[in-house]
């Protein structure tokens, strides 16, 4: 059967990864479209190799070789903070004291900066188009295999990093067959909802495996990540409604 | 022994690597990091305590999530 803390690692780590590949995709998009397909192509995927290679190794030997309890202190650790920089970054654009993430403003750019460029032709191979859409793909994907490799080792199974990795590569695969078919970057996707939701679970999926680490004994055990994230939620909304008005209240200011 | 030129480009390497990762953990908020550190010090410090530690660990991150937007929108107001 699957459990609820099962589930709630899949939703996660399906989320953070939609959020990354449309990420990913503009800067694919953009170089595909200007330089080429092929190049761009096969930048992305020895990236994707690259970050597969990553999960597999540092997954499997971190699970085999250090102690449950250290797994946990150092992944629910990193997980809380970068689920607080999500949930952060997230608040201050829902509440209006940041620009909305605009992926076709990037993607203009990125045409615009990559058309100017000559760039080293070798053959039929275009070695700028490589370089963008490999660094691009790997840069997007690293915070993708952290919190893939955070999940599957904080579990404390190779189930659960099977579990997260597939979550990871649903989530990509549908946004590159999403990409494929509309041909341009995905502005309309709700990226800063999706990122409040990342934010919310990542925090409660950290707070939960540092205390455990450190041997605090949550009441009800695993159920009681559903209590966090409500009370995690709650304070995200509190949070919107207050800076919104804030933010409110400036602009009327300084008409 | 190796060259100066290859130690350069070895101190460069080890440099950009630091300089990565201190940019991924860390990024434009070290109040947060540090924040999550004291947080993790005070769980540990409270772990026998069946209802301090929880209580407390969710005080504190809640009062860490407010603090950071709040720094954030401050500094944006001055901006």
């Amino acid at each position: 059967m699957i459990d609820q803390s099962t589930i709630l690692l899949f939703i996660t780590v399906a989320l953070a990864s939609a959020v990354e590949a449309v990420e990913a995709l503009t800067i694919i998009l953009a170089s595909g479209i200007t330089r080429g397909w092929r190049s761009t192509f096969e930048g992305a995927l020895l990236a994707l190799a690259c970050l597969a290679v990553i999960v597999l190794v540092v997954g499997t030997a971190l699970i085999q070789y250090v102690p449950l309890y250290i797994l946990r202190i150092v992944v629910g650790t990193l997980l809380l903070i970068f689920g607080l920089q999500w949930l952060t970054k997230a608040i201050l654009r829902q509440t209006g004291f940041k620009a909305p993430h605009d992926e076709r403003d990037i993607y203009n750019k990125e045409v615009t900066t990559l058309s100017e460029k000559k760039g080293i032709l070798r053959g039929q191979r275009d070695s700028l188009a490589f370089a963008i859409s490999f660094k691009g793909v790997l840069l997007e994907g690293m915070e993708v295999i952290m919190i893939v490799i955070s999940f599957g080792l904080a579990s404390g199974s190779h189930g659960q990093l099977g579990t997260a990795a597939f979550a990871a590569l649903v989530a990509v695969g549908i946004m590159s067959l999403v990409g494929a078919v509309v041909a341009r970057p995905l502005a309309r996707v709700p990226e800063n909802y999706m990122k409040l939701g990342v934010g919310n679970l990542l925090t409660v999926f950290g707070l939960f495996w540092m205390g455990e680490g450190v041997g605090v004994q949550w009441p009800m055990g695993d159920i009681f990540l559903l209590v966090l994230l409500a009370i995690i939620f709650v304070a995200t909304l509190g949070l919107v409604a207050y800076f919104e008005r804030v933010h409110k209240s400036q602009a009327e200011g300084r008409l | 022994m190796p060259s100066d030129k290859t130690l350069r480009a070895l101190w460069k390497g080890v440099k950009s690597f630091f300089s990565f990762w201190k940019d991924f953990l860390v990024g434009d908020s070290p109040v947060l990091a540090l924040g999550v550190i004291i947080i993790l010090g005070v769980a540990y410090f409270l772990r026998r305590s069946a209802v301090l530690a929880p209580v407390s660990a969710i005080i504190l991150v809640v009062i860490l999530m407010t603090f950071t937007v709040w720094q954030k929108t401050k500094t944006r107001r001055r901006s």
